[in-house]
């Protein structure tokens, strides 16, 4: 099922940043070291956000999912239609 | 003899993402990781912070594959193995067990290990380093035990460690053989800014001493120090680096020097062998020197890199790599090359008694690293200025400006 919300939690984040490395279009960190999403409003923050309000019109489920499979603290959450989870599992 | 035509040694993330990448590329090719931690890919940076530690964050989410994702990728793991020999000529590295297995390309991400530390009572139990999850099991067991704590080193290792043993309540001594938390990495005015909020943090600091011996029956009672001084402690961890152990690297006539030589297109000197990761000491072109990266991104991105090159499209790796720590209320962030030298000048941005302060380490009139004391906000344009490669030595006032701009130094963009 398709992506349709994304988060970051914040008191996950460390700012090790492979989500700017492997979305650089959606991701960008803060002044506060952590993870947030560029918004088409030109808004930035960490969500939950649906994938319609990025920035980025063009990114797909496979890059979201490489972003968020990328971290290493596991802070990058996505769901899916339902609001069910799908990453982290 | 089996026979992969990729052949990964090393089953971190440098590994695991190349053998992923591999995979994505050339969907009938034969791929083998050899790794000598019996697991599967985990989280290394989740071990250092003291949420896992103090068990706030599940034990579980460390892993970052499943079981089942090695086979559903035919990617074949043969964990709990060393590499022992390679003989470049064959094309085929040796195991520990004796099993030989030949290559068609191979991947050295085989990671560095833990520095010891060469003093008697070292190998005791209550010692223990930071580099694998069983370390980290054992020092989460431990934790729940013990009342007091001796860290060894002034590093990334030591820091985060000391607040988590702060957190969990220990009475916690922290012993350097520099002369202030950090150095040479940090600045002197940088580290002591560091000293100060882990002082206030409850951590005893003392510097310029080394161990002569950690002491005790059946576990650690206390450490000794040269100087004299023995500190009463159930459990000493230590952090003093890392290094490359791989006397069988060089026997093969692989060239090394701290790490694995490579050039910029991650390629050994030996054919069809590339290195990766924390173990690849690399052609860094965009700072213009062979330099060794010990971070997770720098891991990941060279692991796809030099996947994508075992799989015909070599490029030259660029990349300005960067990490942060935090602790007792406490942000810090190093960029690039941060090691200070005599071809290299430091531009000191703020002061100390705001507690917050940039260094900025500018070499051939360009900006190669920095360091940052609780001003991470400031890591975005820095490492833009490295990338590209910005003359920067006409606005040597302004850099030292706490108020100025850096993102005004960048060429306009569109």
């Amino acid at each position: 099922m398709a992506i349709k919300k994304i988060e970051v939690k914040r008191d996950l984040c460390i700012g090790a940043a492979p989500c700017v490395f492997a979305a650089g279009g959606v991701f960008e960190l803060d002044a506060e070291n952590k993870a947030v999403m560029k918004l088409k409003d030109g808004e930035k923050n960490s969500g939950p956000v649906e994938v319609g309000q990025l920035e980025d019109g063009t990114v797909n489920d496979d890059a979201l999912r490489a972003a968020a499979e990328a971290c290493p603290v596991k802070a990058v959450y996505l769901y899916d239609e339902n609001g069910e989870q799908v990453y982290p599992q | 003899m089996d026979r992969f035509d990729y052949l990964i040694i090393g089953g971190g993330v440098a590994g695991t993402t190349a053998a992923e990448t591999i995979r994505q590329r050339d969907a009938a090719a034969s791929v083998a990781i050899v790794s000598d931690e019996p697991h599967r890919l985990y989280s290394r940076v989740m071990l250092s912070k003291p949420q896992f530690f103090l068990e706030k964050i599940p034990f579980d989410s460390v892993w970052l594959k499943k079981p089942e994702w090695y086979d559903q990728r035919q990617v074949t793991l043969l964990s709990g193995r060393s590499a022992v020999g390679l003989d470049p000529e064959k094309k085929a590295v040796t195991l520990d067990d004796g099993t030989e297995l030949g290559y068609g390309k191979l991947l050295l991400a085989l990671g560095c290990k833990a520095r010891k530390l060469p003093v008697p009572g070292a190998d005791r139990k209550g010692v223990n380093y930071l580099r694998t999850i069983d370390d980290a099991k054992e020092i989460i067991a431990r934790v729940k035990e013990a009342k007091r704590a001796v860290t060894v080193g002034g590093g990334f290792i030591s820091f985060e460690m000391c607040e988590m043993l702060r957190l969990a309540g220990l009475e916690v001594t922290n012993v350097l053989r520099e002369r202030y938390f950090w150095e040479p990495v940090l600045d002197e005015v940088s580290g002591c800014l560091v000293e100060e909020a882990m002082e206030a943090g409850g951590v005893d600091i003392l510097r310029q001493t080394e161990l002569k011996e950690i002491v005790g029956e059946d576990g650690v009672r206390s450490v000794v120090l040269k100087d004299g001084r023995e500190i009463p402690c159930d459990m000493v961890i230590i952090g003093i680096g890392a290094c490359l152990s791989a006397d069988w690297l060089k026997e093969a006539g692989l060239e090394v020097g701290h790490g694995i030589w490579a050039n910029e297109y991650l390629e050994t000197n030996l054919p069809d062998v590339w290195a990766a990761g924390d173990v690849a000491e690399f052609n860094d072109l965009i700072l213009g020197e062979r330099i060794m990266c010990g971070t997770w991104v720098n891991a990941q991105v060279q692991g796809r890199h030099a996947a994508a090159a075992m799989t015909g499209e070599r490029q030259e790796f660029r990349l300005v790599s960067y990490y942060t720590a935090h602790g007792f209320g406490m942000n810090i962030g190093f960029i690039g090359d941060v090691m200070p030298g005599p071809d290299r000048m430091m531009i000191s941005r703020g002061t100390p008694d705001t507690g917050s302060m940039v260094h900025l380490l500018i070499k051939d009139g360009e900006i190669i690293g920095a360091t940052l004391i609780n001003r991470n906000e400031e890591i975005g344009a820095i490492v833009k200025l490295v990338e590209q490669d910005v003359k920067v030595e006409m606005h040597l006032r302004e850099l030292s400006d706490s108020d100025f701009d850096l993102k005004s130094l960048l060429p306009q963009q569109g």
